[in-house]
Formats: C-alpha cells, sequence, structure tokens
C-alpha cells in the first residue's frame, strides 16, 4: 500500500523532489536563491507540523511559532559558544526539550478547546516573547547568535558541510522528506486513524474507549517538536535567534499557507509555503506596502477557495474531493 | 512603597483596566452575540487612536476629532460586517481567525502608508491637563480620572442598555438561542450589524480616549488585543461582566507587577491567566 493517497499528491511530490534534487545544479553559485529555497523548506516543515495540528487534529493553535522560536532558543542556549557541536545529537536534544514544554503546554491549553484554545495559544505564545524579548541572559529583543555552526558526522562519516549552502539546502531539503513521509506514516497508522476518528466526532470517539486527551496530547507534542526543528534550522542558516521567531504573525501566516495549500493534506502545506513565499517576494519588489495586499489576498482566499491549492490540483486531476 | 504611591498605582491600575475592559466588552459582545472572533478588534483600537490624533491636529479641537473619529469608526464597523463578517456566521472559527487576521494586515499597512512608522502623539487638552492634589506631595492628572470616568460611564449605559431595552432583550436573546431569536421575527442580520458596529465603537472608543497619554506606534493593536484576550479568558467569552471584573483584576495586577516585579512584568498577567485557567478553564463568570 503506498502512503501517498490520490494521484494529484502523487504527482506533485515526485514533481517536487526530483526538482528540488536537480534544481542546485541549475543555479550553480547562485546562493541568493539556494539561501532562498532553503528558507521556503524550513518554512514548510513548520507549516507541515501545524497543518497535521490544525488540520488533522483539529486543534486550532494560535501559538505554534512559540515552538518554532523554541527550537533556535534551545539549541543557542545549549550549545557551547566557540565550539562545534554535532548537529544529530543537538537535533535529539531540541526535539526532547521542546517536547518535554510541549507536553506541559499542552496540559494546560487542551483543556480548552475552539475558540478558547485559540486565545490561550496566542496568549501563551506572547508570553514566551515576552519572556526572551526581556531577558538580559538571552539577548532581550536582539536574542542570541550561532558563532559556530555544528559539524554532522554520524559514525565517523562526514557527508555535509553546513557552512556550504547547497549542503545546507540538501540537508533541509532531506529533512523535509523525512517530515512528510513521518506524518503520511502517521496518518495511515492505527494512531491516525484514531486521530481522524477524533475529529469528526470526538464524542464517538470516547464512547469507543478512546482517552482523547491522550491522543490530542500526543499528537500536540509530536507537532510542536517538530516544529522546534524547524526553528532549530532557521537558527543554524540565519545564525540567529530573535523573540519575533514566536511573535503572533508567524503562528497566523503559517496557517495561511496550510490554508492556502489545502488543510489536513500534509503535502498541502509545501504548496503553501512556496506560493505564499513566492506570491510575497514579488509583491515585496512592487510596493512596501505588500502587507495590503496579502491581506486582502487572505481575505478573498477564505471566501473563495475552501479546499486549498490540494484541493483545486486533486480536481484537477480528477480526483474525488475529500 | 509607601501608601501615596500605592495609592496612585492603584488609580493607575484601575484607569488602565477600565480602558482595558471597554476594549475587551466589544470582543466579548461581538462574541457573545454572533460568535464571531473578532482578531481585528485591536486594529479598531489602533485605527481609533490614529484617526483622533489626524484630526486634533487638522481642527486643533480634541473634542471635534472624537466625535469624527467615533462616527468613521461606526460606519467601518458597518462596512465590514456588512460586506466580509456576513460570510462567515455559518463557517468554523479557523475561517473567522483567517479572515480578521487579513484584516489586521490590511489595517496595518494603511496605518504605515498613511502615517509612517515614527512614534506619534498629542498634548492632553487644555480643559483636562491639570493635576489633582491627592495628598501633600502626591498628584495625580486629571486626564486619568476622566479616561475612568468615561469608562465607567459606558459601563454603566452598556449595563443599562443591555437590561433595559428593547435593544438589549434582542442581545441577551442573541446569547442564548441565535435559532429561536430569527424564529421570533427579529431581524438577525440588523441586530448584528448593530453589535458588530457597537463592538468597533468602543474598541476606537478606547483608542481615542488613549491618544493624550500614549504615543502611538505600529503595532499597538496587536499588543492591546493579546491583553484583551487574557482579560476574556479570565473573565469568560461572552460574559460582560466578567470582563468589567477581569479587566480590573488585570489592570491593578499588571500595574502593580512593573513596580513590584519589573522583572517579570510582561509576563505577569500571562501567568495569572495560566493559574486561573487550571482552576477554572471556562474562565471566572461563564455563563
Amino acid at each position: 500500500m503506498s502512503i501517498l493517497s490520490n494521484k494529484s499528491e502523487k504527482i506533485f511530490i515526485y514533481l517536487f523532489f526530483a526538482i528540488g534534487l536537480f534544481i542546485p545544479l541549475f543555479l550553480e553559485g547562485n546562493t541568493f536563491f539556494i539561501n532562498k529555497f532553503s528558507t521556503i523548506i524550513i518554512l514548510a516543515i513548520f507549516v507541515m507540523s501545524l497543518d497535521y495540528l490544525v488540520g488533522r487534529t483539529g486543534l486550532i493553535t494560535l501559538g505554534h511559532a512559540m515552538f518554532y522560536g523554541l527550537g533556535g532558543y534551545i539549541f543557542t542556549i545549549l550549545a557551547p559558544e566557540y565550539e562545534a557541536v554535532n548537529f544529530w545529537v543537538y537535533t535529539f536534544y531540541v526535539m526532547l526539550i521542546s517536547g518535554f514544554i510541549a507536553l506541559i503546554v499542552g496540559l494546560i491549553v487542551l483543556r480548552t478547546s475552539g475558540i478558547y484554545m485559540i486565545m490561550i495559544t496566542l496568549a501563551l505564545a506572547q508570553m514566551s516573547f515576552y519572556f526572551f524579548a526581556d531577558s538580559i541572559e538571552y539577548g532581550g529583543q536582539d536574542g542570541l547568535f550561532v558563532y559556530i555552526k555544528p559539524e554532522t558526522s554520524i559514525f565517523g562519516l562526514n557527508f555535509l558541510d553546513l557552512e556550504n549552502e547547497t549542503h545546507f539546502y540538501y540537508l533541509c531539503l532531506l529533512s523535509l522528506f523525512n517530515c512528510f513521509v513521518f506524518f503520511k506514516i502517521i496518518m495511515n497508522s492505527s494512531f491516525g486513524r484514531v486521530i481522524d476518528a477524533l475529529k469528526e466526532n470526538p464524542d464517538r470517539a470516547t464512547a469507543l474507549g478512546y482517552n482523547i486527551f491522550h491522543f490530542r496530547l500526543i499528537a500536540y507534542v509530536l507537532a510542536s517538536s517538530l516544529a522546534a526543528y524547524a526553528g532549530y534550522l532557521f537558527a543554524l542558516q540565519f545564525g540567529f535567534v530573535n523573540p519575533s521567531m514566536m511573535s503572533w504573525d508567524v503562528s497566523a501566516t503559517a496557517l495561511v499557507m496550510a490554508l492556502l495549500g489545502g488543510l489536513g493534506t500534509i503535502y498541502g502545506a509545501i504548496i503553501g509555503s512556496f506560493v505564499y513565499e513566492g506570491l510575497h517576494y514579488f509583491i515585496e519588489h512592487l510596493t512596501e506596502y505588500w502587507m495590503f495586499f496579502m491581506g486582502a489576498l487572505i481575505i478573498a482566499l477564505v471566501l473563495t477557495l475552501k479546499n486549498g491549492m490540494a484541493g483545486f490540483l486533486n480536481t484537477l486531476s480528477g480526483g474525488k474531493r475529500s | 512603597m509607601d501608601t501615596s504611591l500605592f495609592l496612585v498605582q492603584l488609580l493607575n491600575g484601575v484607569q488602565y483596566g477600565l480602558l482595558l475592559f471597554l476594549i475587551a466588552s466589544g470582543l466579548t459582545l461581538v462574541f457573545g452575540v454572533m460568535g464571531i472572533l473578532n482578531l481585528a478588534h485591536g486594529s479598531m483600537y489602533m485605527i481609533g487612536a490614529y484617526l483622533a490624533y489626524y484630526f486634533t491636529t487638522l481642527t486643533d479641537s480634541f473634542l471635534l476629532a472624537f466625535i469624527i473619529s467615533g462616527s468613521i469608526a461606526l460606519v467601518i464597523g458597518i462596512i465590514i460586517e456588512r460586506f466580509l463578517i456576513i460570510h462567515l456566521y455559518k463557517r468554523d472559527h479557523l475561517d473567522q481567525v483567517l479572515l480578521t487576521v487579513g484584516l489586521i494586515f490590511i489595517f496595518n499597512a494603511t496605518q504605515s502608508f498613511v502615517w509612517g512608522n515614527d512614534p506619534l502623539g498629542i498634548e492632553v487638552p487644555e480643559l483636562l491637563s491639570g493635576s489633582i492634589r491627592l495628598t501633600d506631595i502626591v498628584e495625580y492628572p486629571v486626564y486619568r480620572l476622566f479616561i475612568s470616568l468615561l469608562c465607567l460611564l459606558v459601563a454603566a449605559t452598556m449595563y443599562f442598555t443591555i437590561n433595559k431595552t428593547r435593544l438589549g432583550m434582542m442581545i441577551r436573546a442573541g446569547e442564548s438561542d441565535r435559532a429561536m431569536v430569527e424564529n421570533l421575527g427579529v431581524d438577525i442580520s440588523k441586530l448584528f450589524t448593530i453589535v458588530f458596529a457597537i463592538g468597533v465603537f468602543l474598541a476606537s472608543l478606547a483608542g481615542i480616549v488613549s491618544v493624550p497619554i500614549v504615543s502611538l506606534v505600529p503595532g499597538m493593536g496587536e499588543h492591546v488585543l493579546i491583553s484583551c484576550f487574557v482579560v476574556v479568558v479570565i473573565g469568560g467569552l461572552g460574559s460582560i461582566k466578567g470582563a468589567f471584573v477581569a479587566a480590573l483584576i488585570v489592570g491593578i495586577a499588571d500595574t502593580y507587577a512593573s513596580v513590584l516585579l519589573p522583572q517579570i512584568s510582561s509576563m505577569s498577567i500571562y501567568l495569572l491567566m495560566a493559574l486561573i485557567l487550571l482552576v477554572k478553564p471556562q474562565g471566572l463568570f461563564k455563563n
């Protein structure tokens, strides 16, 4: 059984990763675009984790950027300032610690639902924003800097040099691929089936004997620690973290991207990130007041496109509406 | 902290709390009656403030600016409800969030296009510019007292309107059973427009009256919005009484925290919220 659920998804995923693999060959030397693609791929990982949470489990959060920021901060705070640490070891640390924080936050926010959860996640994200913005120890508004990038040796083998833009790009692409496969496997597992059931009808899922709180908490922790992983990659690419990574508009924009791509489709997160960032890049070059047009676009999108780009592609390729 | 300083901080806390109530009551009213969470509510506060600034510098009269800005805010409210919010009544929370986030983007871009990103401000109007002597050494600005009184007046008017008038009756009915109100022949779409316009008006009113005492900066709307969320979550979503009590608690807690615990002052109200939620996940006054 394939983990790809329909024809348009299959076509998109094969095309995307095939192009993704070869594109640095055509961009030889153009580090601007390679960096831009890495940034969008990192964003896509973040959006994908949010898409799983909002689209599959039905938990709407406006505070997901908190974990994005935390991922960056956990790495910069833990890693010694002038010594290259191991990338894989710190990936483990970042995801473990952020997962633990998500567990505690989840115990509070998952007691609520719907509108309440939206407001509380937003307020908690804002709280951590102020925590870092006000702390002298963690650099306040300016944040912290990453002076030495980690090395990536594993079992004595060292393929990737993170100082090299193209190598970093491939690391991001690989991460996105793993993330996608991970979510698709989860969605097709029995765990994923329960998550689908409790989104459709929480009362019936409870009646069937499932503790929906536990399932939601697990989904919340998984999605949050993957968001933190994206934030960790962000910190590595740009060489700094600051509180604005946790700002509410990062969460809101990610929601827009997830919606743009098609909520709950997972691969739609990739489409949404690329389309949104592409438009952003384009409009930003035309006018300083790009937010006006993005705002109008978001409103138009909500009022017209119900199943996102993924739904649109699916209809094009003759699939059924899911 | 001596007694006089304590008193001044208390007055400041109450004043801030009452101002928060003005904004939060609009948010909670709109949610209670219409089931809409308007994230652009803070933007209305910002727009109110910038309009009041603009018309004060234009006409040299704060009172005139007050009236014009308030009227414009009402019109903006009606337009937004008629053209955008109207599509959301049968949609889920996520669509509400996204559409109102789109509105925030538009308002922020408009603000920075028209007024730029430098901080702006105006003088306290002549008539209200003095100070009142509280004790031998402590004075308190009249204008802040004026804000508190105005907010109390609005709170009293709201209480009267909701409990004693025909409009209030419809609002209360709309909060408990929307479908039934419609079946009884009340023009629900008109009611929704009125309620939404009132909500927008309340937020912009808070913006207008705070112009002389705050500096106008980009992003001021979001800051206020998030404080309002804390108020509304603590008070219980949809409860105006809850918003009143919670706004005072948050206002006073925030003011004292910035004096007594400056290290955690900007986090204090969120910690308070988390604590209250642990005990009462539905807020203090859930009806």
